[in-house]
């Protein structure tokens, strides 16, 4: 209740601003946005790409859309005020967007900062020049600015009706654009249906108004029909319902299931990568979800995972024995179990963030053995163990990326049931309850040490098998595949997809390893974006993408807390102003 | 009900099974046009660009390594002005981070392009280990811009490394020779060595050591670092106690410079010579290193001056020019000869029709590229064995002489002091 | 007399019982013990009987530690001061250490190029260092804002991810602005000098590096000690709900901590890049999970505790593998030395779990 208050006494102070004020700040907010996208060299790298062919560069879209952005944030922020004023004011702020990209025009053409900024050089300029004199070049950017800033805010004020069709259809157009390497890849056996909409530069002029006319349709007709469509699948009878239901999603669940043959090896790659990392997350899932240890030497059982399997099956001189791939993994998961008792007994006494610290130590000793030339003898060494088999069916060998993908699905769903079992048995409970609070679980009868080492051992069986399977996916092991960012990522992708939650896992996964696989298109930049992707996503749902139950409601708790430091800082802004 | 709805989602997983099964299987013989090929055809239609693709380290610590030799490999393409059989080239690079799972993922993204022709990189052994193999299963042969591992190019190599050779030396060639040099030619009797954990440094230190060993020198001390080590005074005050006549550290150009800045604090090691590996032909490491590079020596195959002496200026230039920078690591001229030997290759083996579509076989373009003979490239002759490995290994040992980046210019800073 | 012995007596049994006790956790965090002393003491007794080492280079192997310790120490107090407000591990704060040593590079060259720098040393040091210290406390300030005011009262890891994007972010973002070559910070005359110090001679800048870490680490104590910000921040990371009742602005605390730890990344920046020269945008990550872990061995929210663990750290690092590994014949001991670092940083957190210097609140914290 205390929010309300709070975000009503914002807006109130917000109308108060003077909308001069408002344009300059925001017209320079969003200038300062694209003045750095053009500083880091995203501009640059933007424009080298069409996103429809000889028309529209990455780069310019770009632009376009912050000095857009800038006119619908106007919009968003002002809320009154007549049309034609918001008009105004979107378009000053687009202008003066423009204005410090014509600024940035001038200072290249004027000043040699380079050996600063290595991206004020002519490529940048032949993105913003439009092949013009620096002086034509501003007044294209400045008047340029304006109308595509005025569109925002026409954009924020018109009829949702409509908004909603030219929206969907915009995005359409805008992720073939973006992604149209990908799709090419994935389309490339059926030429004619290719070439509608693509060139090998990217996406064409047809293409973009096809997808855009297209899916505006398809939205607009929702929009209309919507209403009707539910009431009729109101009216039908209960287990008619039912059975619609479960059969659209087996069939949703089929489609998954062939996707990725269908999509070809890359996909499959990806995916397995993404199912690998779901794998470890579900086992970290239960230290850090559930049993509430904080664990950042995850990696540590990766590798052995990985490294047990490969000495185990490997022709070459470093392996031990060559043993089929099915007697292995077992062996190997085994042993990850034992290292992860190991590795959890030093570590039972300790706590919270020391922990936190204590893991990523004990991890990164992992790493640094296995890189070494003290332990080269026995685990090969900077040079790492080649020849690792793949694994055989009968007489089939699993030797495509979307095969192994198979198995990591087979592995996850395994892993994912043991990991629900585990979640609602005795055995979860208590690690509930020792996350919530370890005195008390003790009062009650908990053995600590016990319970823990499950969760480490567990844990790190989930990582076994990852690793297992990562070395036959790549045929070859070598240390630098098992950095402490390993451990990061794991972490990361189970808060992001929201903690304690199996399909929050999966999710995560995807988000945080199929993403920035997807972003490749992107190249040196991809993990820019992938660090922004983090860092918004926790501002939007800190709780994760999709969170357990239980979570959720510890969350909507933190809620009402989080209102009441807004209205701390607002008291503690008021006198400041007196 | 139930089950009819579920016989039907199957029936219609099934049609889309059947049409994934339709998708045409490579690694047949065909004939397209004029060609006709053991393991497929690609045909260009008239107008649609020739797929090039390359790999290399674009992310995370290692950056550098990758981004210079994706710049030499670009920089090649300009001189060619993008344009090879009468076809604009379209060249698609991925990242390898310089691991194993990073170069299975970027060759089979390149891989799964049907119209791919070839690919240049990897830059890191370990990302080539797997995705050599990958490529050629898709018929594309590689072009290796600086990985040196000898199992990539042996004569027992699996199956899945036919189609990878490479424009760099191999460490079984260039360790050896730097042993032979420090032995025969500077008269040491001991050595200590240093490599960085990379299968690259950690190689050549081996093969360096085992050679030594066998003329019958004495290996004294044999340490690593870890590339992101910075205070190399214990490390190098331990090594200086073993008083070795040659430390030899072939590592790359951070910790490198490190060891050349640091040494001549070490008290001790004023009767150790410290040499360097190829990793150090680079005007960043001057940036990095500044005034105590001056009389610091690294083995380098040489540069021979028909090749290297003339257009080696001309490309640093337009890499400037380009990129901003002065070239920020060691390899971009084996870059520059990587995607000079695959455009080379596929100018021979493109045949055109009338109506303008060109077709490539991809044996006969892998078969090709073997067959690359005396091309003077900028970072050495280009000639390659039946295994693969195209630089010819000429031994030569470089020094500098003035610690400032801008004046880095391959014959007078570094200036060539062997042979 | 009776009472004595019979208790004597159980005393012993229970100590049989203990022995029977003895449970597999216990056997293992004896061996763990019996292991790493062996290692220690073997290997020292090694080390010292081959007799490779002079007492001068021993000496020179504890100021190679302190001066890395040093940097160690001001860049783990970044991480100390807003664990100690806030309670959360401040990821970026390697990468914020980074923005500032990377921005101030330019003025440096600059000064350098001037020659300004050979002129006036310490009036270019305190530019240097005053940039880095703006860009860093401006990088740590906006960090606070977008990673952590959202969570201050949320009990969840969120703002620790949100930090690891932003360290990504702060990265590439760099790598993008002032490229990806590896610069060299200028390497003035007056570094270069030797000092006689008890009889060793010692690098001039060895000293310069260790005063100027020690004179902004007893700054920093003196200001949480003495000032009344200082007295804030204290009843801040004591209590915040107590701290706000009396009349304290935790808001402008929390600002002001930050803006703390920038500097002291600022100057730790610097430092770092006058003793090892390089600079590129990957530079921070290590020295910052290796300042993270000296914070957390000094004892986590504790600023003495920080200087201690940096310290210590640093020492450990430089003279252990030339200690402990040599005398047992391990090859290329200097690629275990993250190990070493490593396995005391853990040996302190299993047998006391707050750190050297920290309090039991771990325990309650967590």
């Amino acid at each position: 209740m205390a929010f309300d208050v709070v975000a009503s006494a914002r807006q109130e102070r917000e109308e108060h601003v003077p909308a001069w004020r408002r344009t300059l700040v925001t017209g320079l907010t969003f200038g300062g946005f694209a003045f750095y996208f053009a500083l880091v060299g995203i501009v640059t790298m933007f424009h080298g790409r069409w996103i429809i062919v000889d028309t529209v560069s990455l780069g310019h879209a770009l632009l376009i859309v912050t000095a857009g952005a800038a006119g619908l944030y106007i919009a968003y922020k002002a809320r009154v005020g007549s049309y034609q004023e918001l008009l105004l004011q979107g378009a000053g702020a687009g202008a003066i967007v423009g204005a410090v990209m014509s600024l940035l025009v001038l200072v290249i053409v004027n000043f040699k900062l380079r050996f600063i900024f290595v991206q004020l050089w002519k490529p940048l300029l032949k993105a913003l020049d439009f092949g013009q004199d620096p002086w034509t070049a501003a007044v294209i950017l400045i008047v340029g600015g304006a109308v595509f800033g005025a569109l925002g805010v026409l954009f924020f004020i018109m009829n949702p009706a409509i908004r909603k069709p030219i929206v969907a259809g915009l995005v359409a157009a805008g992720i073939a654009g973006l992604f149209q390497e990908l799709i090419q890849l994935m389309i490339q056996s059926y030429g004619t249906f290719r070439e509608l909409f693509f060139t090998w530069d990217g996406m064409t002029l047809q293409g973009a108004v096809i997808l855009f006319v297209v899916f505006a349709a398809i939205s607009a007709f929702w929009g209309w029909r919507r209403e009707s469509l539910n009431a009729r699948f109101e009216r039908l009878p209960v287990n008619r319902q039912k059975t619609m239901r479960v059969s659209g999603y087996v069939l949703a669940g089929l489609l998954v299931l062939v996707f990725p043959y269908l999509a070809g090896n890359f996909i499959g790659q990806v995916l397995m990568l993404v199912g690998l990392f779901t794998l470890m997350g579900m086992g970290l899932n239960l230290e850090i979800g559930l049993a509430g240890l904080l664990d950042l030497g995850f990696v540590a059982f990766y590798a052995v995972g990985a490294y047990t399997t490969a000495l185990l099956t490997a022709s070459s001189d470093a392996a031990f024995m060559q043993l089929p791939y099915w007697v292995a993994m077992p062996i190997a998961i085994f042993f990850s179990i034992c290292v992860g008792v190991l590795f959890g007994v030093p570590v039972l006494k300790v706590r919270g963030d020391y922990l936190a610290v204590a893991t990523l130590g004990l991890g990164e000793i992992v790493r640094v053995i296995v890189l070494s030339d003290a332990a080269a003898p026995l685990l090969a060494g900077a040079q790492g163990i080649l020849g690792v088999p793949r694994p055989w069916i009968g007489n089939f060998e699993l030797s495509t990326p979307v095969a192994l993908f198979y198995l990591t699905l087979v592995g996850s769903l395994i892993a994912a049931y043991i990991a629900y079992a585990l979640e609602n048995s005795r055995l979860g409970r208590a690690w509930t309850a020792i996350r919530d609070d370890e005195d008390v679980a003790q009062a009650l009868g908990i053995n600590l040490v016990n319970v823990k080492l499950l969760a480490y051992g567990l844990g790190a069986a989930f990582a076994g098998l990852a690793g297992s399977i990562f070395a036959v996916m790549l045929g070859s092991i070598f240390p630098h595949s098992f950095q402490l960012i390993i451990s990061i990522n794991v972490l990361a992708l189970i808060i992001v997809g929201g903690m304690g939650s199996l399909p929050g896992v999966a999710l995560g996964a995807f988000a945080l390893i199929g993403l920035p696989e997807l972003l490749r298109e992107f190249g040196e930049y991809r993990f820019l974006f992938y660090g922004l992707v983090i860092v918004i996503m926790m501002r939007i749902r800190p709780e994760g993408l999709w969170p357990s139950a239980s979570r959720r409601r510890e969350m909507n708790v933190d809620e009402e807390d989080r209102a009441v430091v807004e209205a701390e800082l607002a008291a503690s802004k008021a006198p400041a102003k007196k | 009900m139930k089950l009819k709805k579920f016989l039907k989602g199957t029936v219609v997983a099934a049609t889309f099974a059947a049409a994934a099964w339709t998708l045409p299987q490579v690694q047949a013989e065909e004939t397209k046009g004029p060609v006709t090929d053991e393991i497929g055809v690609v045909m260009i239609p008239k107008g649609a660009p020739i797929f090039i693709g390359g790999y290399w380290t674009i992310s995370g610590p290692d950056t550098a390594l990758g981004l210079d030799q994706q710049r030499g490999a670009e920089i090649a393409l300009d001189d060619w002005d993008g344009m090879v059989a009468g076809h604009k080239v379209k060249f698609v690079v991925e990242d390898s981070q310089c691991n194993a799972e990073g170069g299975q993922t970027a060759a089979t993204k390149l891989a799964s392009n049907q119209n791919m022709v070839v690919v240049v990189g990897p830059d890191c052994s370990s990302a080539g280990t797997p995705g050599g193999p990958i490529l050629w299963k898709a018929g594309i042969p590689s072009v290796a811009t600086s990985t040196t591992a000898p199992t990539l190019t042996a004569a027992d190599r699996p199956e899945g490394l036919h189609g990878y050779l490479r424009t760099i030396y191999n460490d079984l060639s260039a360790g050896a020779a730097d042993a032979e040099y420090f032995f025969n030619e500077m008269k040491c009797t001991t050595m200590a060595t240093v490599h960085d954990g990379s299968p690259y440094a950690e190689q050549l230190v081996r093969v360096a050591e085992g050679r030594f060993t066998e003329l019958g020198g004495k290996v004294v001390a044999a340490e690593a670092v870890t590339p992101t080590d910075v205070d190399m005074r214990p490390l190098l005050t331990g090594i200086a106690t073993t008083k070795p006549c040659v430390l030899y550290f072939p590592i790359f150009v951070a910790s490198a410079a490190q060891i050349v800045r640091q040494s001549s604090e070490i008290k001790g090691m004023e009767g150790t010579t410290i040499i360097g590996g190829s990793a150090l032909m680079a005007p960043g490491f001057l940036e990095a290193v500044g005034d105590s590079a001056v009389g610091f020596r690294f083995t380098n195959p040489d540069a021979s001056d028909d090749a290297f002496g003339e257009r080696y200026p001309q490309l640093v230039k337009q890499y400037e020019e380009k990129y901003g920078e002065k070239p920020i690591q060691a390899f971009h001229a084996n870059a520059y000869d990587g995607m000079a030997v695959a455009l080379m290759g596929i100018e021979k083996v493109a045949k055109t029709d009338a109506d303008g579509n060109t077709y490539i076989g991809r044996k006969a373009l892998r078969d090709a590229l073997f067959a690359t003979k005396d091309y003077d490239g900028i970072g050495g002759k280009i000639s390659c064995n039946e295994h693969g490995d195209c630089a010819g290994f000429k031994f030569a040992v470089y020094e500098f002489t003035n610690g400032d980046p801008s004046t880095f210019e391959i014959g007078t800073n570094p200036k060539k002091i062997h042979p | 007399m009776t009472a004595a012995a019979s208790s004597e007596t159980r005393n012993g049994l229970d100590r049989l019982k203990d022995l029977k006790r003895l449970s597999f956790v216990d056997v293992i965090l004896w061996a763990l013990r019996i292991g790493v002393l062996i290692v220690v003491v073997g290997g020292s007794i090694g080390t010292l009987i081959k007799g490779r080492y002079s007492m001068e280079q021993w000496f020179d192997f504890f100021m190679f530690g302190l001066t890395i310790g040093g940097i160690y120490a001001l860049i783990a107090l970044g991480y100390t001061m807003v664990y100690g407000i806030l309670r959360l591990i401040n990821f970026a704060h390697g990468d914020i250490t980074m923005t500032g040593a990377f921005s101030a590079y330019f003025l440096a060259r600059g000064l350098d190029r001037s020659g300004f720098l050979d002129a006036n040393p310490v009036i270019s040091m305190i530019l240097i260092m005053g940039l880095a210290m703006i860009i860093c406390s401006a990088i740590a300030l906006a960090v606070e804002r977008i990673c952590y005011r959202p969570f201050r009262h949320v009990a969840t890891l969120a703002p620790l991810i949100c930090a690891i994007g932003a360290s990504f972010f702060l990265q590439h973002s760099f790598r993008g602005m002032y490229g990806s070559s590896i610069r060299a910070y200028p390497d003035p005359e007056w570094m270069k000098g030797q000092v006689n110090f008890l009889s060793f001679e010692v690098p001039l800048y060895q000293f310069v590096v260790i005063g100027i870490s020690l004179a902004a680490m007893l700054f920093l104590y003196l200001v949480v000690q003495r000032t009344k910000m200082g007295t804030a921040m204290r009843a801040v990371s004591e209590d915040r709900d107590a701290a706000s009742m009396m009349g304290i602005d935790v808001n402008k605390v929390i600002l002001f901590t930050f803006i703390l730890g920038g500097c002291m990344a600022g100057i730790g920046g610097v430092l770092y890049c006058m003793v090892y020269k390089q600079i590129y945008f990957y530079m921070g990550f290590l020295p910052g999970v290796k300042a993270f872990s000296a914070a957390v061995l000094g004892g986590i929210g504790n600023i003495p505790g920080a200087m201690l663990g940096g310290l210590f750290l640093g020492v450990v690092e430089s003279i252990g593998p030339a200690l402990f590994l040599d005398g047992i014949g391990i090859a290329a001991p200097y690629q275990l030395r993250d190990l070493i670092a490593f396995t005391m940083l853990v040996m302190v957190l299993i047998f006391r779990p707050q750190g050297i210097l920290g309090e039991r609140l771990a325990t309650k914290r967590a």
